[in-house]
């Protein structure tokens, strides 16, 4: 059933009013008036902003740092497990060639998380995993949404495939929502939205142990 | 000889600027993450012209124009539209001093705009930081009726602003 639109827009509100980020889903366009206006709102109840001293001194190392230093890929991102700052990062750099569907690298399919001297990563016992939910993971720096099936398990990247944005699983739903864009993905990876054509989220690879215990390959 | 400025003053004075642009995105993003991610695009973005220790009045016009840009791109991927379809009015004057209260200053002048109810749920909502059934029951209203009121006062607050 669609969202109501009073309750989409309360659903901004709403993180707006708890200093959170701004989480749009496919369908928001709708009241793009009404969000905008949520925003401007929830800005002015806050007062003048100015950068917080740790936000400054980030800028002004990447100022006084070279630009490639600075440009992170999104696999880089990937493994050195940052989230959506990057994927604003990288957005900066490639402008247009942001918007999925378009270009045939973004239907390249995706490979497997495989780091290097990778290690198997213990992150909890297979009792704590619910079935069919989405649990967010980390295995040194490789973020991964663990899903459980019966006894077994399985893995994907916590990056969406796109940009490198940490994505959340959105228990109603039951898919995983990117913050940076309206895509969203299924537990095996697959976008879930065919006019968003983006290659599938990478898999992580994921075992359960003969003691119950579930290990992803990390670093 | 012209004497080029050190790196760090180069970069103090960019750094001001930055505030600047920091300002003006959060007053339009409302929150702090997204404010950071944006701020930091657009100083990467300016690298090159930052870099050539420009005074700060010449580079102004140059993060600002970079500022809008990226906040174009933001609402743009945000919301999966073109940014020819945004409603979001980028095209404003360029700051001319450091951070005032300006979001505060358009919210009072767009609540003055609006009938009594809308501006009070607004007023209710996001000034006094009120939860929607706090709201309901100043209002004497329900929480339903609330959310629905929000919708159209925030929308009708977007025509009043769309106006001025």
């Amino acid at each position: 059933m669609p969202e109501k639109p009073e309750n989409r827009v309360e659903r901004i509100v709403s993180d707006l009013l708890r200093g959170r980020r701004l989480r749009l889903r496919a369908g928001d366009a709708e009241e793009k008036e009404a969000i905008t206006a949520a925003a401007r709102f929830a800005a002015a109840s806050q007062g003048p902003q100015r950068m917080s001293p740790a936000f400054r001194r980030r800028l002004a190392d990447i100022l006084e740092s070279t630009p490639r230093e600075t440009w992170l890929t999104r696999r880089a991102a990937m493994i050195a497990g940052l989230g959506v700052a990057a994927g604003a990062l990288a957005g900066g750099f490639v402008g247009r060639s942001l918007e999925p569907g378009r270009g045939a690298a973004l239907r390249a399919p995706s490979s497997p998380v495989l780091p290097e001297n990778g290690q198997w990563t213990d992150v909890g016992a297979l009792a704590d995993f619910r079935d069919g939910s989405g649990k967010l993971v980390k295995a040194g720096a490789v973020g991964a949404f663990v899903f459980r099936r019966g006894e077994s398990v399985s893995a994907v990247s916590s990056m969406c495939s796109h940009l490198p944005c940490e994505l959340w699983w959105e228990g109603k739903s039951g898919l995983l929502e990117c913050p940076c864009h309206p895509v969203s993905f299924t537990a095996d990876g697959k976008p879930s939205s065919a006019s968003y054509t983006l290659p599938d989220l990478n898999e992580v690879k994921a075992r359960v142990t003969d003691a119950g215990r579930v290990e992803v390959l990390g670093t | 000889m012209v004497e080029l400025p050190s790196a760090t003053r180069a970069t103090d004075i960019a750094l001001d600027e930055l505030e600047l642009v920091y300002a003006f995105i959060y007053a339009r993003v409302g929150n702090r993450a997204d404010a950071e991610d944006l701020t930091q695009q657009v100083a990467m973005k300016a690298i090159p012209r930052l870099r050539q220790g420009a005074p700060a009045s010449a580079i102004r016009g140059y993060l600002f124009a970079t500022a809008r840009s990226v906040l174009g791109a933001f609402w743009s991927m945000r919301l999966g539209i073109s940014q020819a379809e945004l409603h979001e009015d980028l095209a404003l004057a360029v700051p001319q001093g450091p951070a005032s209260d300006e979001a505060a200053e358009r919210a009072q002048r767009i609540l003055a705009g609006l009938s009594d109810n809308y501006r009070r749920v607004l007023e209710l909502r996001f000034l006094h930081g009120y939860s929607l059934k706090e709201v309901a029951a100043e209002m004497r209203s329900t929480v339903g009726a609330v959310k629905v009121m929000q919708l159209r006062a925030l929308r009708a607050a977007a025509k009043v602003d769309t106006d001025a």
